[in-house]
């Protein structure tokens, strides 16, 4: 393996703070998508590191399962989008409080 | 003769009872009044044909057995014996009359269905307790009979104070059942059954003291049914019900249970010297005291619950003094011309136009002899107008007490005698203020129908003529009712001295007329003195036992309830759901509904758990 393992968890623990960063920080509900689906790909990252590092496949073919997952999970979410968009005009996250106790 | 049909004489009231109870409100209410009157009038028929069985020994009978729990065993059986038969044929007879008269009395009322349905279902129970030749059915009579008039008494239940006049009657009354109820638990704890002949055969086994215990629990409960001292309260309010019903409930059958019960279990009974001191003392107390309070009363029918009250009197003095017989003569008798009384009473409140008071009826007789012949029979009965049936019996048993000879003997036969005196002058002083003088009633009567008149001559016919069923010897007679009973009197006094005790109940029946006749032949006007009112409030006891019971248990009911349960346990709940209430408001402003705020949370979640693992790892 050329690329040490080290390099690639430090690599996807830094995509996954940042992918955190970016859910917790933002406003706008498609930013979070997007934070997550960053998160998820460290995640994926991490698993075909490791692949590579055992020798094994077991970690790329749940990459590939993570990818088909994150896919069907990005078009429900982003047509949830639109429909929260028709029914207050924006993507605030803020102006979504129904569930306040 | 099958002894078996001896379980007709009840069965046929309570088929009566159940059947009206069920499906009398759809039928026609001639049709309901018919099925009562025919289902006694069948009982009164039965025990008529049966009589035989009763003679000597009587006779014992089991349906079935009713419960069965080791040595405890209790049947649906009858005893038939002397007592019974003639207690039966007196219940069965009067609850005949009285039934008929009731079917023209409630005429006009919508509840029939119930008021026969209760009134059946009574006879059921009072036979139950006539004829039970085991003490819990007996018990179960005697309940019974509590229940219905229960029922009776606030028949008219819209009114409160008729509900309450029943509620009274139950709660007192139930006072003296608990009694009742220990006799004969432990009556059954001595001698391991409760069948009423073996305990009387046995009760000569047990210690003194007990016996005189169980007596006296045995005369707590009498007191209570039969409204004696101290337990007498709920009967003057007891008038609260409907007519027939004082006279067949609380005149003739229901409150003599207690004397019936003493006389039943007279074998036990008389072996405690105590205790048949204590029931003579308790008769004549009460007697007296009764007495005293009917020379004030205002309302015609409680006159007539008081002398009840008071007769009733005489007949526990009689079996405190030994003489059963003396107490079933006076108890037939009584039933007749008492029944016959309110009965008569109750044609008086229709023809005076449901007036009660005494001070606004008068003048009646004119307006209708026949009721006022008829009351004056029933008057010259309870007055103990010498050769009526009312005067027999009372004498008998006065001439019994006096025969005993001892200083407490004595000393009761004087407020018997006393008693007595007082009697023929409230009868009379009801009998004048009622018939004579110018009518003073506010409103026009109406008619007496004629099934509620034609009822009560022959009442009359046996009240008057009720001395001939244990005439005694001076007068020509042959005692034939000790004799049944198998109990020939055993008085035994010089033909002087029983003249002479004549001549002296003579002097003061006629000394209570004379004052009557010269007091109220004319209205004298309405009373209202100090004294007369503390009388007409029965010498205030109903104040003393709400001063001594009531309140303090009401005072005890408040504590309970402010102080146990509203403030104690609902405090303890309510406290527990204000803490949760007040930490569930701190949890519900975590749930703010912000996506961001939660994500938050699940970020903070995961450092925590990552830290955790992280801290682990380095150990």
């Amino acid at each position: 393996m050329i690329v040490p393992l080290e390099h690639v968890l430090f690599l996807s623990t830094i995509l996954f703070i940042l992918g955190l960063g970016c859910v917790l920080a933002r406003r706008n509900l498609i930013m979070i998508l997007i934070g997550v689906e960053i998160m998820l790909n460290a995640v994926g990252l991490t698993l075909v590191g490791a692949s590579a590092f055992w020798q094994q496949v077991d970690g790329q073919i749940m990459v590939i399962f993570l990818m088909a997952m994150t896919s069907a999970e990005v078009s429900i979410s982003l047509a949830m989008v639109v429909y929260l968009n028709r029914r207050k005009g924006t993507v605030d996250v803020r102006a979504f409080d129904e569930m306040r106790g | 003769m099958n002894p078996l049909l001896l379980f007709l004489i009840p069965l046929l009231p309570l088929l009566g009872g159940v059947f009206n109870a069920c499906c009398g409100s759809r039928l026609p209410q001639r049709l309901v009044a018919a099925v009562a009157v025919l289902s006694v009038a069948g009982s009164f028929l039965s025990s008529l044909l049966l009589w035989p069985l009763g003679a000597g020994e009587g006779t014992r009978t089991v349906l079935f057995s009713w419960l069965q729990s080791g040595g405890f065993r209790a049947d649906a059986g009858i005893l038939f014996d002397p007592l019974a038969a003639v207690m039966t044929l007196m219940v069965t007879g009067v609850a005949t009359l009285i039934h008929l008269y009731a079917a023209g009395y409630m005429e006009h009322d919508e509840n029939q269905a119930r008021f026969f349905a209760l009134l059946n279902l009574f006879v059921f129970a009072m036979l139950c307790i006539v004829l039970a030749d085991n003490l819990l059915f007996l018990f179960l009579g005697w309940e019974g009979v509590g229940f219905c008039s229960y029922g009776l008494i606030g028949f008219w239940y819209r009114k409160t104070e008729n509900a309450s006049a029943g509620r009274k009657a139950f709660i007192v009354t139930r006072i003296g059942d608990l009694f009742f109820a220990i006799a004969l638990l432990w009556l059954f704890r001595e001698f391991g059954t409760i069948l009423i002949e073996q305990i009387n055969a046995r009760a000569v086994e047990l210690d003194p003291l007990l016996l005189t215990v169980l007596t006296l629990l045995l005369l707590g409960g009498a007191c209570g049914k039969s409204a004696q001292l101290p337990l007498m309260t709920w009967l003057p309010d007891a008038m609260a019900g409907p007519t027939p019903v004082s006279a067949l409930i609380h005149a003739a059958t229901m409150v003599t249970a207690g004397v019936y019960l003493l006389c039943r279990m007279f074998p036990l009974v008389s072996l405690s010297t105590t205790g048949m001191a204590a029931i003579a003392l308790v008769g004549v107390l009460t007697a007296l005291y009764a007495a005293s309070c009917a020379v004030a009363q205002r309302e015609i029918k409680r006159v007539l619950a008081y002398s009840t009250m008071s007769q009733i009197g005489y007949m526990f003095f009689a079996v405190g003094v030994g003489s059963v017989s003396g107490a079933m003569f006076h108890l037939l008798t009584h039933a007749f011309f008492k029944a016959l009384l309110f009965m008569g009473a109750g044609c008086v409140i229709h023809l005076a136009g449901n007036e009660n008071d005494i001070y606004r009826m008068g003048g009646l007789k004119r307006k209708s002899p026949q009721v006022f012949w008829l009351f004056l029979i029933g008057i010259l009965c309870l007055a103990g107008t010498p050769l009526t049936g009312g005067f027999f019996s009372k004498d008998e048993i006065l001439l019994t007490a006096f025969a005993r000879g001892d200083g407490f003997s004595a000393i009761l036969w004087g407020l018997g005698v006393l008693t007595a005196g007082l009697t023929s002058f409230y009868s009379f002083r009801l009998l004048y203020l009622v018939f004579f003088g110018e009518p003073r009633q506010a409103e026009k009567g109406h008619s007496v129908s004629p099934l509620m008149l034609w009822t009560l001559p022959l009442l009359a016919l046996f009240g008057l003529f009720g001395g001939l069923l244990n005439l005694p010897h001076l007068f020509g007679g042959h005692q034939w009712l000790s004799h049944w009973l198998g109990q020939p009197a055993g008085v035994s006094l010089s033909l002087g001295t029983e003249l002479g005790l004549l001549l002296l109940m003579l002097i003061f029946f006629g000394g209570g007329w004379l004052i009557a006749h010269l007091r109220y032949r004319r209205f004298p006007g309405d009373e209202q003195a100090d004294w007369r009112s503390f009388l007409l409030n029965g010498w205030q006891f109903d104040r003393f036992y709400e001063f001594i019971l009531v309140r303090p248990y009401r005072t005890v009911c408040r504590f309970c309830w402010q102080g146990g349960d509203k403030a104690l346990i609902d405090g303890i709940m309510d406290g527990i759901s204000r803490l949760c209430l007040h930490w569930g408001g701190y949890a519900r402003k975590l749930t703010t509904g912000q996506v961001a705020f939660y994500l938050q949370g699940f970020a903070w979640g995961l450092l925590l758990i990552v830290g955790w693992f992280l801290l682990s790892a380095v150990k």
